[in-house]
């Protein structure tokens, strides 16, 4: 397959830039300034950035918890970014909804919820917004393995086929719900993909670390989407790098793996390689990307931490509209 | 014209539909069957089934998809037959609907109602008889709206799919049958009733009995015997729930200095618990007396008719229940 220097290129910006952001993330926590809770999704990068690479003006996503980092590459600005995860008044919810509620919707982002499985329906509906309006827009709906358990997940891919409506639902299989291994919650082999067929969806697996791989099973699937043949399922196979949250030990599982799967699966580490051999990117560039994006990020976390938080007394504000 | 409480819902639904293009409907069984109660019949042959939609039995994803399709533009009007099947659906009204413009920013407006038929009617038991209005109370953000005539609900179902807030709106089912006579040119005048605004059904200046939906008719009814005895009973019907126009509520027991609440649901931390709680922190120098609670008793609805009765507040336990507070 053959690619503009420019796509691959911004390609590997997103990928890398979701990396230092993850990172960052941590790095953030671990120093005590985050008020609340982060989910890493260090080493995930490649499902998100693969995916939304095919996202048109007017389509739509239903994030998960990880990769957190993806709204900042659908357009949410750093100070946005930080702001929320901070709990400034300069975040998009004003700091009151936290790092799982990140986004915004001029950016396609349709929220998410905590309580995982019960928003997979969401994707669902702006998937019939695009269909009462004749678009070939398609909703992404995001998924982890965990999640696929869930029975919400199961209405909304059935009500999403019945009504032939233009959702792709992506399960980002990292093997982990928290410390379970999916081998022991989920008898099939793909967690979701196997289940496609009870909706009559087509489906595909890929390797969730190879960013291109990702990128066409996502736009082979796309193209069914969009011409209005029903949903589809992409199940991409990665690893949870780090703990289901900053804390979280690991010990339930052998930490040999775990290593494994960062030596060798390492979805920025492998795509950097190939564009520095394919003389796409020159390790010059790649360094200055990786500066220019770090200090940036130094500099929206500063000025973060500098902006107001909303006063305890505005708590009601925007409750009711 | 004679108008019937199911009747004014479905009038309600059609006007909003041919005022606004982005108003639909769905709901289990809600196109040809047109809702077991016959609430959205001909819908489907005016609308057609793009905007009419029958799905199939699966509350989450008409809670999820609501929320999905009234963020980005469409306005749901949805429907989950039974009120008891919003427990079906708890955390996706309760988590993601009243909580999802407030944790995500302003951007995620959510206009969407979810309309059911709530409470009890011959022998339909345990699980199809509920109330839910306490339940939900507990989800700020949430608008919750139960009317208890037919000028009222189509009033306030109009109203409702206009708000930019999500919509609980709760439909008793005995009442669907109701009639109530208002002059044509005022039901044909596309009037709507603001939501937060309680309606003093009867006035009076002995006690303050605040009914909800059902209730408000068994109410006037009781306040209609207790005159008789020289009891005047001002009926106050909250119609939204929440949020709850407690300026109305509170003006009239700054008068009688005496409140009851009226309800369908159950007594233990229902909306009379709450009511009674709230009356006594803010009133607490107003009231001559306890607020009394007068409601279904604890215990699961049961299938005998006898029994049913017997569990739901009837005009004469309101009338008893009045009489002893003076």
């Amino acid at each position: 397959m053959q690619y503009e220097k420019d796509f691959l290129k911004k390609l590997y910006e997103n990928l890398l830039d979701m990396r230092l952001l993850e990172k960052k993330m941590v790095d953030t926590y671990a120093q005590g300034r985050v008020p609340g809770h982060v989910h890493s999704g260090v080493g995930q990068e490649a499902t998100y950035a693969g995916v939304l690479t095919n996202f048109k003006e007017g389509d739509y996503y239903k994030r998960t918890h990880r990769v957190t980092a993806i709204p900042y590459m659908m357009g949410t600005s750093l100070d946005t970014f930080f702001g929320e995860l901070l709990a400034k008044k300069t975040g998009n919810s004003g700091g009151r909804g936290g790092s799982l509620h990140i986004g915004e919707l001029r950016t396609g982002d349709l929220g998410f919820s905590g309580t995982l499985g019960c928003d997979a329906a969401v994707g669902v509906g702006a998937a019939l917004t695009i269909d009462m309006e004749g678009r070939d827009n398609v909703a992404f709906v995001f998924m982890g393995d965990g999640t696929s358990s869930r029975g919400p997940v199961y209405e909304a891919m059935n009500l999403a086929a019945a009504w032939k409506l233009p959702v792709l639902f992506v399960c980002q299989n990292n093997q982990f719900a928290i410390s379970t291994p999916s081998s022991y919650s989920i008898a099939a082999e793909n967690a979701v993909a196997d289940r496609a067929p009870g909706y009559a969806m087509p489906a595909k697996v890929v390797d969730g670390t190879d960013v291109l791989a990702v990128y066409e099973a996502a736009k082979e699937l796309l193209e069914g989407v969009r011409a209005g043949k029903g949903p589809a399922v992409l199940e991409c196979k990665d690893y949870r790098w780090r703990g289901h949250f900053e804390g979280d030990q690991c010990a339930y599982r052998d930490a040999a793996v775990t290593e494994d799967w960062i030596e060798h699966k390492d979805c920025v580490k492998n795509f950097e390689a190939m564009l520095l051999e394919q003389g796409v990117l020159t390790q010059e560039e790649v360094d200055r990307m990786r500066s220019d994006f770090d200090h940036a990020m130094d500099e929206a976390i500063l000025r973060a931490e500098a902006a107001p938080e909303m006063e305890p007394e505005e708590i009601y504000d925007g409750l009711y509209v | 014209m004679k108008v019937t409480y199911a009747k004014a819902i479905g009038d309600a639904l059609k006007e909003e539909m041919r005022r606004d293009q982005k108003v639909l409907i769905y709901g289990e069984d809600v196109a040809q069957f047109g809702n077991i109660f016959g609430v959205t019949r001909g819908m489907l042959e005016e609308f057609g089934p793009k905007r009419v939609r029958n799905t199939p039995i699966t509350e989450t994803a008409i809670i999820g998809s609501a929320i999905g399709a009234a963020e980005t533009g469409l306005r749901p009007c949805v429907e989950l037959m039974y009120s008891d099947f919003t427990m079906v659906a708890f955390t996706e009204i309760f988590h993601c609907v009243s909580k999802w413009r407030y944790m995500h920013g302003p951007e995620y407006r959510l206009p969407l109602v979810i309309r059911s038929a709530s409470g009890a009617s011959n022998g339909a038991g345990s699980e199809h008889s509920n109330t839910v209005e306490s339940l939900f109370l507990h989800a700020p953000g949430l608008t919750i709206i139960t009317p208890s005539c037919p000028y009222d609900a189509k009033g306030l179902l109009k109203s409702a799919i206009r708000s930019d807030n999500p919509v609980l709106f709760c439909e008793p089912k005995q009442l669907y049958q109701t009639k109530q006579e208002i002059p044509d040119e005022i039901y044909e005048s596309d009037y709507t009733i603001p939501i937060g605004v309680a309606d003093v059904k009867r006035p009076g200046r002995d006690v303050t009995l605040v009914a909800i939906g059902l209730m408000v008719p068994r109410a006037l009814e009781a306040a209609e015997k207790l005159a008789a005895e020289g009891i005047e009973v001002e009926v106050i019907d909250p119609r939204t729930i929440a949020p709850l126009d407690k300026e109305t509520i509170f003006a009239s027991i700054r008068k009688t200095h005496l409140a009851a609440v009226v309800e369908e649901g159950n007594k233990t931390a229902g909306v009379g618990a709450e009511l009674a709680a709230m009356f006594q922190e803010e009133l607490y120098d107003e009231l001559d007396g306890p607020v009394a609670r007068i409601a279904a008793l604890d215990v699961p609805m049961p299938y005998n008719i006898r029994m049913e009765k017997y569990s739901i507040p009837s005009v004469e336990r309101i009338c008893a229940s009045i009489r002893a507070m003076l």
